[in-house]
């Protein structure tokens, strides 16, 4: 309840005097850099697996740690840490992360080949969510840049069902038909070969 | 999920982002004030990291004898030959670029009354505040084993040259050899390390040494992700099985250590006498030397802070952190230690700038590495309790990875056990 209040003066301080902003951005801070240790320096991962989280839209990070601490997104950690913060705690740190810009700092082994290969799909199936190779944050996380293993384990969650897109209220039933036909169309269509290509792709995005 | 929500958004946050950046300055030029930080591990590095990182104009000292700092986390892969010695190595040139003013020495005593802290090489350093992050010193409670038969029997519990020892022991010894670990009681630095280690060994073994054993003789009962861990070493190593590769002896089994000898490396017990080719003597431990001598430490050997600020109890002004601190419910590690550093630099930079130190909020995430594809958590998120003055734990929050994941949830906490070690490195040293 304490941190609560303070963090209600700390925002009054803010809209009333730019210069006590800084204690209301520590504030924010303190919790939002709990979170570096894993995820990088104003969360910017330098992998190999962990997932760069700075730059990610604000709504779509306090949904996801909302899934998280709900049980509704399966995960190794985050279920486990999620259950640690309220939803005033979740937009603080959320509001940090998306004023922080995703770093692409880390070069991840791709494959030409399959880089390109994933680009045409790409172009296909994941283009009008992941907008401009999959840079845009707005209505979906970026994935261009995003570390690899992530992309892979996530990817093959949504593949089987074990990360269920009808848990996620945040979709409307036809994104969530459209999400599905796609991941369905990349295994039917290009099989194994296509899943490595589109992790290559987004991993090449610098 | 609404487009229209999302770009409001981005805005809005860039609009706060810019009135931060201008309120910034002010707030900076009227702060400044000097603050020494004792010790470059992961504690002190955050701190001055942090510290600068609110405030640049505050003037920081970080005082750290080695010019190359050994993490010990990740050291145990070390042992077990999946990283070299220099993949743990980190220097100082990240803090460095960012103003700190980095002095290599040895910090020998702190004035609390006037402030300073004077060092080895004769050097005196006046501060407004002080953060003692020391780690470890050690107490070698068995007859016929001291510090100074480290180089026969190593303990490899600060990393660097004692992990090297301890590896090329391990290199040399003959296949059927026995490896014993002996681990010290609560409390000590990083509480599932000594478990890790037998388990990383145990791997080396597997594959190089088949008919060699690691035992542990443990003076406790139980031990951290104890589940975790038997679980790990029965799919991977035969654990209570007759060909196991580990073999984990508590009091109840062995009884007491009477005593060590150091040149032959024999252990006698209560119940049994071994004699293992290799030795690794971890030893009980207190809070590092300095915080010994400065009197910031108990009667048992630990520094009573306050929770919010890490703020002595003995002494004013200045801070200990880290595993020398008693941080209750936060275990002596690694991440604990980073966490408590940014609490610390937060409040230091709001004293410095004459406001109230802000509700901290803390932080405990460690990996273990049992094998191949085999790794573990334990999470917590711990809030300050004014009240009863501890660090308490988010209730409901954190705990252990589930002992029935499937082998590839396992893989994948290795796979983060090794992200965590890159991010924790680049946010504590820069």
């Amino acid at each position: 309840m304490r941190i609560k209040a303070i963090l209600g003066s700390a925002c009054v301080l803010l809209m009333t005097s730019g210069g006590l902003a800084l204690g209301a951005e520590m504030s924010a801070s303190l919790l939002a850099d709990t979170c570096n240790g894993c995820h990088g320096p104003d969360g910017t991962s330098y992998g190999p697996a962990s997932p760069t989280i700075a730059g990610t839209n604000k709504d779509y990070m306090v949904e996801t740690m909302q899934a998280f601490r709900d049980g509704k997104r399966p995960s190794t950690i985050m279920q486990r840490i999620a259950k640690g913060y309220s939803d005033d705690e979740l937009k603080l740190i959320a509001e940090y992360f998306a004023a922080k810009p995703f770093g692409r700092i880390v070069d991840q082994k791709t494959d030409p080949a399959l880089v390109a290969k994933g680009k045409e799909i790409y172009d296909n199936l994941c283009e009008d969510c992941h907008e401009k190779d999959g840079r845009s944050a707005e209505d979906y996380p970026a994935l261009a840049g995003q570390m690899m293993p992530y992309i892979e384990s996530e990817l093959r969650d949504l593949i089987s069902g074990t990360r269920n897109l009808e848990n996620n209220e945040a979709l409307s039933s036809k994104e969530r038909n459209k999400k599905q036909r796609n991941l369905k169309d990349l295994v039917d269509t290009h099989g194994e070969e296509g899943i490595a290509a589109v992790i290559n792709f987004f991993g090449s995005q610098k | 999920m609404t487009a229209i929500n999302r770009r409001t958004f981005v805005q809005l946050s860039g609009a706060t982002a810019f009135a931060g950046a201008l309120g910034l300055p002010h707030v900076a030029r009227a702060a400044g004030g000097k603050v020494v930080i004792i010790g470059g591990g992961p504690g002190g590095a955050t701190t001055a990291r942090y510290l600068k990182l609110a405030n640049p104009d505050i003037d920081v000292t970080l005082i750290e004898p080695n010019e190359l700092y050994h993490t010990c986390f990740m050291s145990n892969e070390v042992l077990g030959g999946e990283r070299t010695i220099e993949q743990i190595q980190v220097g100082y040139d990240g803090l460095k670029k960012i103003g700190v003013n980095v002095v290599h020495d040895f910090a020998t005593g702190i004035d609390g009354g006037a402030k300073t802290v004077a060092t080895k090489g004769g050097q005196s350093f006046a501060f407004d505040r002080c953060v003692v992050a020391p780690g470890i010193d050690f107490n070698y409670t068995h007859e016929g084993i001291t510090e100074a038969d480290a180089g026969n029997v190593p303990h490899a519990w600060k990393a660097g040259e004692q992990t090297t020892i301890l590896r090329k022991q391990l290199e040399a010894m003959e296949d059927g050899g026995l490896v014993a670990i002996v681990a010290p009681a609560d409390p000590f630095r990083c509480p599932p390390g000594p478990y890790e280690r037998a388990s990383l060994i145990a791997g080396y073994l597997k594959e190089h040494k088949p008919k060699s054993k690691v035992i542990i003789i443990d003076p406790k009962e139980k031990f951290a992700k104890q589940g975790l861990f038997t679980g790990a070493w029965k799919k991977l190593y035969g654990f209570e099985t007759d060909n196991s590769l580990i073999e984990w002896l508590p009091f109840a089994k062995v009884g007491g250590i009477s005593k060590v000898d150091a040149g032959t490396k024999e252990i006698v017990t209560d119940f049994e006498t071994f004699k293992p080719a290799v030795l690794n003597y971890i030893p009980q431990q207190t809070a590092g030397k300095i915080a010994m001598d400065a009197g910031l430490a108990d009667e048992k050997g630990w520094c009573p802070v306050d929770k919010q600020t890490f703020e002595s109890k003995k002494v004013a002004g200045v801070h200990v952190i880290g595993d020398a601190a008693i941080a209750t419910a936060m275990p002596k590690s690694g991440y604990s230690a980073n966490s408590q550093g940014k609490v610390t630099a937060a409040a230091i930079a709001a004293i410095l700038a004459g406001k109230e130190p802000v509700t901290p909020s803390y932080v405990n995430t460690c990996y273990s590495i049992a094998g191949k594809d085999y790794g573990f958590s334990v999470a917590a998120v711990y809030r300050y309790n004014a009240e009863k003055d501890v660090i308490g734990g988010v209730e409901g929050a954190g705990g252990l990875t589930p002992g029935d994941a499937s082998p590839e949830q396992f893989k994948r906490e290795v796979g983060y056990a090794h992200s965590w070690y890159n991010n924790i490195r680049k946010d504590s040293w820069g």
